[in-house]
């Protein structure tokens, strides 16, 4: 037996169990989810034959308005919230990245909603939301007037932008450390040269800072919206994608079909188109956005 | 975690273990704080009553239950006695789990049912009985006197002299005026788009005449969205529109902890809250006439059934007797606080008998009680119609087209599953 053969085989056993996981709990389920989008396959067991009925499910799925409400909301919704979290994390990681008394003592307060499982927030905020008096609204009336108050997640016009808040707080440390992360990796001496150069603060972190997360920046959009696509347990837990359907998203969509209503099938078709939908974003900002270095 | 995995494992063999053996029962109950000294009384009486004639009886709460029962459906391992709530009964019947129950209960006992129960338990076109529940649930008004007496409105004690619906919108206005109420009547909008809106607005529906399935043809079409239901929603939207209604953000307690609401719709399961938060100044009032048909009450809540696998009949059937006795009946009822299935129970209970202070709710479930549709479609039927309430009330939004809307997902259900025979046929 030669060398390189054994070490072949060497290199597919250690490769084998995750082949393994990977093919049981991703490749199979989405072949079956493929399979299913095709049938009229329920939730639970049923005395009549399960059907092939072609494109059915896939030509509802179009034909319903509930389903483009759920797909533009979760568009505007990513659209919303990655300038804004991204936004708000790179902030943060160039006020933890700077020589702040007591730094690490903020940097451990920052990453605290991280630790909290994403119900807990949701409950939190659903406090602060409660009209006419919680936090927020107590905050309104100061510029307001007594008396006033905007239910915010309960008026079509202000939901989406609640859930935005409520999610980029949630999930923004994660942003943060990869940001500090990056920060971190950029060169002392480019700022040297550029405050020899002259530059002001403004001018440092146009030139030197921002080219320099340019990486990182690209990883953290694709990441980003791809997790803002997914939006389902803020909305679930707090809107049920009310008022009126103003937060539906495509996965809160999924889930009422699928299990709610127990059609699994067309739940399928959703998922595959969901699937493939991101897919395709994630690809064409691949496509649009080249790491440094890349050709 | 090991450990949790352990567990889970054990837990797992526990349950796969529990096949019949003859003699030795075991039955599937739900995990609630409020139930569990119930079933124990329930498995210690039974065996005491027939464990010398070589007939035992294990009781084994499950956590995660309805996930549990799907599981051991899947996998033929259902116990021989199982319990169901009330709406998911047809499903699970139509999917061959359950079988009739009508042979091995006591006809006496059936008789003896409230109506609303025996309905809730009869099942499909041949009218099979298949489920039977110890205890009945209900809606009604709860009020807060002081509020009510100071704005000057009736306040209605039996069913028979309960507010019409212009009583009742009257009412609201001039509760609305009072200073100290912010929106007058809470209708539970924060528990969303769920079974409440069915459970708890279907009644209304029904009490101006309307439904939300015709229970004959078990179409939706006509039904769901005629014109009695879209006169039923409009006003109620028109109430959410003045201000009337509690917002679903304005949270839970506006009626029993902050007492800025006067009305509050809702079921028997907040008697605890509401006399804790309101004491003497609670007052329970019967559901308001919307029209034709007169106060309505909902109705329902979990009960026995026997899975198609369980072949230990004699001792299933000794189980349901003992469960369903008038003495097991009313023993339920008084542990969880929920009103007695059985006529003759309902006088042994000190709640709801002659002049307990719960005694409206035992006469609701015997005179205006519902049932929610007993139709294999019901999971699609109970989400099409709460998202169409949740919809209307969620501000300026055209009542007619969302009933329509609930229509066509309902009768789209039933024709992609060839009708759900044998209804239909």
């Amino acid at each position: 037996m030669s060398i390189k053969s054994r070490s072949q085989r060497q290199e597919l056993a250690m490769l084998l169990p995750a082949v393994i996981f990977l093919i049981a709990l991703i490749v199979v389920p989405f072949a079956l989810s493929i399979w299913f989008s095709f049938t009229d396959q329920r939730l639970v067991p049923r005395p009549i034959p399960t059907k092939v009925i072609g494109f059915t499910n896939y030509l509802r799925m179009f034909d319903d308005p509930l389903f483009w409400q759920a797909i533009w909301n979760t568009v505007l919704f990513a659209l919303l919230v990655v300038p804004f979290q991204l936004a708000i994390s790179l902030g943060a990681a160039l006020i933890l990245n700077a020589a702040i008394p007591f730094r690490s003592v903020f940097r451990a307060i920052a990453i605290l909603p991280l630790l909290l499982p994403m119900t807990v927030i949701v409950a939190i905020w659903a406090v602060l939301f409660r009209i006419p008096n919680g936090p927020l609204n107590a905050a309104y009336q100061w510029f307001a007037g007594s008396g006033n108050y905007v239910d915010w997640i309960g008026n079509p016009s202000t939901a989406m932008v609640s859930i935005v808040v409520l999610s980029a707080w949630a999930t923004f440390p994660y942003q943060m450390l990869i940001y500090l992360a990056g920060l971190q990796d950029i060169p002392q001496d480019l700022y040297e040269a550029a405050k020899l150069d002259g530059a002001k603060s403004w001018q440092r972190f146009r030139y030197v800072t921002w080219p320099g997360l340019r990486n990182v920046n690209i990883f953290l959009l694709i990441i980003t919206t791809i997790g803002a696509l997914k939006l389902f347990t803020q909305v679930n837990i707090l809107t049920k994608g009310g008022p009126n359907g103003a937060t539906t998203t495509i996965i809160q969509y999924l889930f009422q079909q699928g299990y709610a209503t127990q059609k699994v099938g067309y739940a399928s078709a959703v998922a595959v188109f969901f699937f493939l939908a991101v897919t395709a974003i994630a690809l064409l900002q691949r496509r649009f956005l080249k790491n440094e270095g890349e050709a | 975690m090991k450990q949790t995995l352990y567990a889970g494992v054990a837990l797992a063999a526990c349950l796969t273990s529990s096949h019949a053996l003859a003699g030795q029962l075991t039955a599937w109950v739900i995990d609630g704080e409020s139930e569990k000294p119930y079933f124990t009384q329930l498995e210690e009486t039974f065996n005491a009553k027939y464990g010398a004639q070589g007939t035992t009886l294990d009781v084994v709460p499950i956590p995660s239950y309805n996930e549990a029962i799907q599981a051991a459906t899947l996998a033929n391992d259902l116990p021989d006695i199982i319990m169901l709530d009330g709406p998911n009964m047809a499903s699970v019947a139509w999917a061959g789990t359950i079988q009739p129950i009508g042979d091995l209960i006591d006809p006496e006992i059936v008789a003896d049912l409230l109506p609303a129960i025996k309905d809730q338990g009869t099942y499909g076109p041949a009218g099979e009985f298949y489920f039977v529940s110890p205890y009945d649930s209900g809606t009604i008004l709860w009020g807060n006197k002081a509020l009510l007496e100071k704005a000057g409105v009736r306040i209605p004690t039996t069913v028979e002299d309960a507010w019409t619906r212009e009583e009742m919108r009257d009412a609201l206005e001039k509760l609305a005026a009072l200073p100290e109420v912010e929106w007058p009547l809470d209708v539970k909008m924060n528990y969303g788009a769920g079974e409440w809106m069915t459970y708890g607005f279907s009644p209304l529906a029904q009490s101006n005449g309307g439904d939300i399935i015709d229970r004959t043809t078990w179409v939706a079409e006509g039904t769901i969205n005629s014109a009695a239901n879209v006169e039923t929603l409009t006003e109620i939207q028109t109430w959410n529109k003045n201000e009337w209604i509690v917002p679903a953000s304005a949270g839970d307690n506006k009626f029993y902890g902050e007492k800025t609401a006067a009305l509050s719709w809702v079921g028997n399961w907040m008697w605890p809250a509401h006399r804790e938060g309101l004491g003497d100044d609670l007052v329970l009032i019967p559901p308001p006439n919307f029209g034709a048909a007169g106060p309505v009450s909902a109705n329902g809540g979990w009960g026995w059934a026997v899975p198609t696998s369980s072949t230990n009949l004699e001792d299933v059937k000794l189980f349901l007797n003992y469960a369903m006795s008038s003495e097991q009946v009313a023993a339920y009822a008084d542990t969880t606080g929920y009103v007695p299935s059985r006529t003759s129970a309902i006088p042994l209970s000190a709640t709801y008998g002659e002049g307990g202070e719960g005694e409206i709710f035992a006469k609701l479930a015997d005179c205006c009680a519902v049932v929610r549709p007993v139709h294999p479609a019901y999971p699609v039927i109970t989400s099409a119609w709460s998202q169409a309430v949740v919809n209307i009330l969620s501000g300026d939004v055209d009542v007619k087209a969302e009933l329509d809307r609930a229509a066509q997902t309902i009768d789209q259900d039933i024709a992609d599953n060839d009708g759900y025979p044998p209804f239909g046929e």
